[in-house]
């Protein structure tokens, strides 16, 4: 195959990916979207820094998960100011069987929303975007042991959370 | 690396073989290790599927406003060949009106490389053929192929383009069956613009349907002489 593809046209083609990543990261549909949007901008914006020929997911995947580091910060300073207590450990208190995809979708979400962030984003990447445990601490430029540790610690807290209904 | 470590690289399968053989003996004779492994084996396939219904659902119309390829470098020559050729014209006005996979009506004008048999759209004339003979590697005529790869219901699939449009075709029931078809962006004059660059939505479509790796040329030449099965 000698069919050189775009830039975008290759960025495009991995956008529910990275969707799919957004959602793992954000606390809400809204926010998710607004994280690709921004990654999306952030990434054509620094085009000319991406290595052709080098894996484009990898580069796409750190780009997300540094603007949501950045965010995060303000975000927490604001649910610091705002929280929500309502919000509680209803997680998981859903008796029905056969839950529809959307409402496990938002259930799986706020569970994830309580991990701390640097087990949420291993959790992510490696239990929802199916990336190996090396892969990861490459992305994030972590040892493989410290990605390996908080694996454990954020499946562990999310399986108690969501509990095997 | 300490046990639960360990015992959660085995479930991930990033133990080498030694190891994970250790691993697998000490989860088969612990009943609780067993349903340890269980429960988070259930929990992480929920977990994937609950995520997946994002990756599998159309992606918003705002997110691929940016990734749109525009400004691009008009071909005179194609847009006189495209003017000449009325069926793609036709069939151009058409796929505006489509949707993703979604076709409805049954009556396409004549002569458009698309036609419709039992509810569903083929691929006909001009179209038909490019999807029969051509090789992505050597693109000839108006019709390109772009990427030919097999889906997840083992058919194999071409996507093309056109200067109306492009999309998508799997063999079905010796045809070629249509799964997608984009007309080119609106205000562009679509008659007038080679797709240099493949619909953010098409890549989309591909990419969520594909399996392995695409074909190349041996195993595209293969493919064809085998009739695409």
């Amino acid at each position: 195959m000698d069919q050189p593809q775009s830039f975008e046209t290759q960025l495009a083609a991995l956008l529910p990916r990275l969707r799919r990543f957004a959602h793992a990261l954000s606390r809400d549909a809204a926010d998710a979207d607004d994280l690709t949007q921004a990654s999306i901008e952030r990434a054509l914006r620094s085009k000319a820094q991406w290595e052709a020929g080098t894996r484009l997911d990898s580069w796409c995947y750190r780009i997300m998960r540094n603007l949501w580091i950045d965010t995060a910060r303000a975000r927490s300073r604001k649910n610091a100011r705002e929280a929500p207590e309502e919000e509680g450990f209803d997680v998981g208190d859903d008796p029905r069987p056969g839950i529809e995809a959307a409402v496990d979708l938002q259930r799986v979400m706020a569970a994830m929303e309580r991990l701390p962030d640097e087990q949420r984003e291993v959790v992510a990447l490696i239990l929802v975007e199916g990336f190996g445990y090396r892969e990861v601490a490459e992305m994030l430029g972590l040892p493989i042991g410290t990605v390996s540790s908080r694996l454990v610690r954020g499946r562990t807290a999310l399986l108690a959370m969501v509990g095997e209904s | 690396m300490n046990d639960d470590e360990k015992f959660f690289a085995w479930l991930d399968g990033e133990l080498d073989p030694a190891e994970a053989a250790e691993m697998q003996a000490r989860v088969a004779a612990d009943p609780k290790l067993t349903e340890l492994a269980e429960q988070h084996r259930a929990f992480g396939g929920r977990l994937k599927g609950a995520f997946d219904s994002v990756a599998e659902a159309p992606v918003p119309e705002h997110l691929t406003a940016a990734l749109r390829p525009r400004g691009q470098v008009i071909d005179f020559a194609s847009a006189k060949r495209a003017r000449s050729m009325p069926p793609l014209a036709q069939w151009a006005a058409m796929a505006a009106t489509l949707a993703v996979g979604v076709f409805i009506g049954t009556r396409v004008p004549e002569g458009t490389p698309v036609e419709v048999q039992g509810g569903k759209l083929y691929a006909a004339a001009a179209l038909n053929e490019a999807l029969d003979t051509e090789l992505a590697s050597a693109p000839t005529g108006d019709v390109r192929i772009a990427l030919t790869y097999r889906n997840q219901a083992g058919e194999i699939c071409r996507s093309f383009t056109a200067p109306a449009g492009s999309g998508v075709a799997c063999r079905n029931g010796g045809r070629w069956q249509m799964k997608g078809l984009f007309a080119a962006p609106e205000g562009q004059g679509s008659d007038y613009r080679m797709a240099a660059g493949m619909d953010p939505n098409l890549a989309a479509l591909i990419d969520s349907t594909m399996t392995g790796a695409p074909f190349d040329e041996a195993a595209e030449k293969a493919a064809r002489e085998k009739g695409w099965r």
